[in-house]
């Protein structure tokens, strides 16, 4: 049975991409990080940039729902990096219309870092 | 209301919020089923400059199953964008819109329509025009011939529409939420001892002037059931429907650019399938839940459906007037006659020459048997009035269902299931005093259905 219904999951290989136009400068939005081990960091960027390019040897292997665009590749759109826990490291990583969770402690601490 | 701000969550989220679903074979057209999904309730219609739209951050989707197993089998995608042609004014019009391109209206609403088929996607349109909102003689002179333009033809006999309605769903909302005094009986209710009203008044319909916006879909009957249907009685005749709509996981207020950023994968913030379910049977603990999930994961919410607070509640509102309801409740039967209407269909041999029995999953949906052809002079009450056209087969726009599900939780539908139940005379007449006659702009007689949206010069509170 096709699961187009099924929270739209399934749908989401389907969707057009955010057809908003991609931010001209790199820009990064930080919102309510929390002083202890929840915050979120919002970046909105082209691609992959030099903040994470250092870190993903570290991270942990990616955990992706909602399709295969913008992982490792060009992304049109606004990247959103929802930091969950800072000791874990935990990381829900939105772009397009796909969402990765990877685990990164040092990217984490960073992040953390960033927003003290 | 049959689900307008039915939850805690999509209450403040309007454009994302579906207000009632209609499926029915097209009277004009019986070789087509005709879905409805409304979503933005309450639209006053002199609500400008920023007059009402579709949100475009939002996945409109209209499903249907015609297996049995409460998930889509085809989905139908809308999806919008709003361009300006004119960022430098506050108008939403400069001057009257004589047509779909009028360079006089300023702000426009476009949509695609995309179709799900078994994981296979289809866009059957892009680049449609939505009609204007009904402002006024002025800036919408002719809004119906406007309205008309909005409906385009695609491929496969497919006919779409998308824009503003006449509000066609009728209630008393102001006697329903006040504690259930339906005015037509009133002075039977126990009025907490204040003795405020000693005889019946008619209902007031609280939807009479309210606009809502529409995505009307006409679709040949083949193209929906998983085969060609062989009679009533066939199971490939009968297909559910539902409505979702869905945002991205994130949404960001730029404050830099003065404009929210939307990412990730969407998920589904609402949903309605039969009229009044999550409103009125589903506690408002879990409503959000419920608005997040498809219809096979009903099964959760079934004791909601069998044992309704609603019916327990009304003998006591109404002291001697439920007496066999009254001890219905006290029995603790569950009420199967509710589970069958609204969670699996009416298998046949319950309502002669009926059926519309989707198999044992439980599942919230509309269910349309596609080989009942429209009724010639309709019944209001559906099936209540013997019209096996009308609710719940399918559901049309005109149906009175709050009247017909008023008198299922009183018990008027029990003896489907138990024919030695008597219910109450009560349940038989109980009603929150409207027809479809209270409903000022009438309905059209082909697609896409609903009247011209009330303008905002004409009513302009």
């Amino acid at each position: 049975m096709s699961g187009p219904s099924r929270g739209d999951v399934d749908l989401d290989r389907a969707l057009v991409p955010d057809s908003r136009p991609a931010p001209s400068r790199r820009r990064v939005l930080l919102g309510a990080a929390g002083a202890g081990a929840v915050g979120l960091a919002a970046a909105a960027v082209a691609s992959a940039g030099p903040a994470f390019a250092d870190t993903s040897r570290t991270a942990a292997a990616p955990a992706h729902d909602g399709g295969d665009t913008g992982h490792g590749s060009e992304v049109s759109g606004p990247v959103v990096v929802h930091l969950r826990d800072v000791r874990s490291g935990e990381l829900d990583i939105f772009a397009g219309t796909t969402h990765t969770r990877l685990r990164d402690p040092d990217l984490a601490s960073r992040l953390a870092r960033a927003v003290r | 209301m049959s689900s307008h701000r039915e939850a805690p969550e999509i209450s403040k989220d309007p454009v994302a919020d579906s207000t009632d679903v209609y499926a029915f074979v097209s009277p004009d057209r019986p070789d087509a089923v005709t879905l409805i999904a409304n979503y933005i309730p309450l639209q006053g219609p002199a609500g400008g400059p920023n007059f009402y739209e579709f949100g475009d951050d939002v996945l409109y989707q209209i499903h249907v199953d015609n297996t049995g197993d409460g998930q889509a089998d085809i989905s139908f995608q809308f999806r919008f964008q709003t361009v300006l042609r004119d960022a430098d004014t506050f108008l939403y019009n400069t001057g009257p819109i004589y047509s779909l391109g009028s360079q006089n209206w300023n702000s426009r609403q476009f949509y695609s329509v995309t179709c799900i088929r078994h994981g296979g996607s289809t866009t059957l349109g892009s680049g449609l025009a939505c009609p204007p909102c009904n402002i006024g003689p002025l800036s919408t002179p002719n809004y119906a011939g406007l309205a008309d333009q909005a409906v385009h033809r695609l491929p496969g006999g497919i006919r779409v529409f998308a824009g503003q309605r006449a509000e066609g769903f009728y209630v008393d909302l102001g006697s329903i939420f006040d504690l259930a005094n339906l005015r037509p009986f009133q002075e039977l209710h126990t009025q907490y001892g204040m003795h405020i009203f000693d005889k019946p008044a008619p209902g007031v319909n609280a939807t009479a002037a309210l606009n809502v916006h529409s995505i009307a879909i006409q679709v040949p009957i083949t193209q929906l059931t998983r085969r060609r249907p062989h009679g009533v009685n066939d199971p490939a005749a009968v297909i559910g429907v539902w409505t979702t709509a869905s945002r991205q996981r994130v949404r960001l207020w730029d404050a830099d650019q003065a404009e929210s950023v939307n990412s990730g994968p969407y998920r589904q913030v609402s949903r309605l399938g039969n009229p009044l379910v999550n409103e009125v049977l589903i506690p408002l603990g879990k409503k959000d839940l419920w608005n997040t999930l498809p219809p096979s994961d009903d099964k959760q919410f079934a004791s909601y459906v069998t044992n309704p607070e609603l019916a327990s509640l009304l003998p006591p509102l109404y002291p001697g007037v439920f007496p066999n309801l009254a001890a219905l409740d006290k029995s603790g039967a569950p009420r199967s006659d509710l589970e069958a209407i609204l969670l699996t269909g009416l298998p046949s041999g319950i309502v002669p020459g009926f059926q519309n029995y989707t198999g044992p999953v439980l599942a919230d949906m509309l269910r349309l048997n596609t080989a009942i052809p429209p009724t010639r002079k309709p019944h209001e009450l559906g099936i209540l009035g013997g019209d096996l056209a009308g609710y719940p087969d399918g559901r049309r726009v005109f149906d009175d269902v709050v009247t017909i599900e008023l008198r299922a939780i009183a018990g008027a539908t029990y003896p489907l299931v138990n024919k030695k139940y008597v219910p109450d005379a009560a349940a038989t007449k109980i009603t929150d005093g409207l027809t479809s006659r209270s409903v000022p702009s009438g309905y059209l007689k082909r697609f896409p259905y609903l009247g011209v949206p009330y303008s905002g010069f004409d009513t302009p509170s």
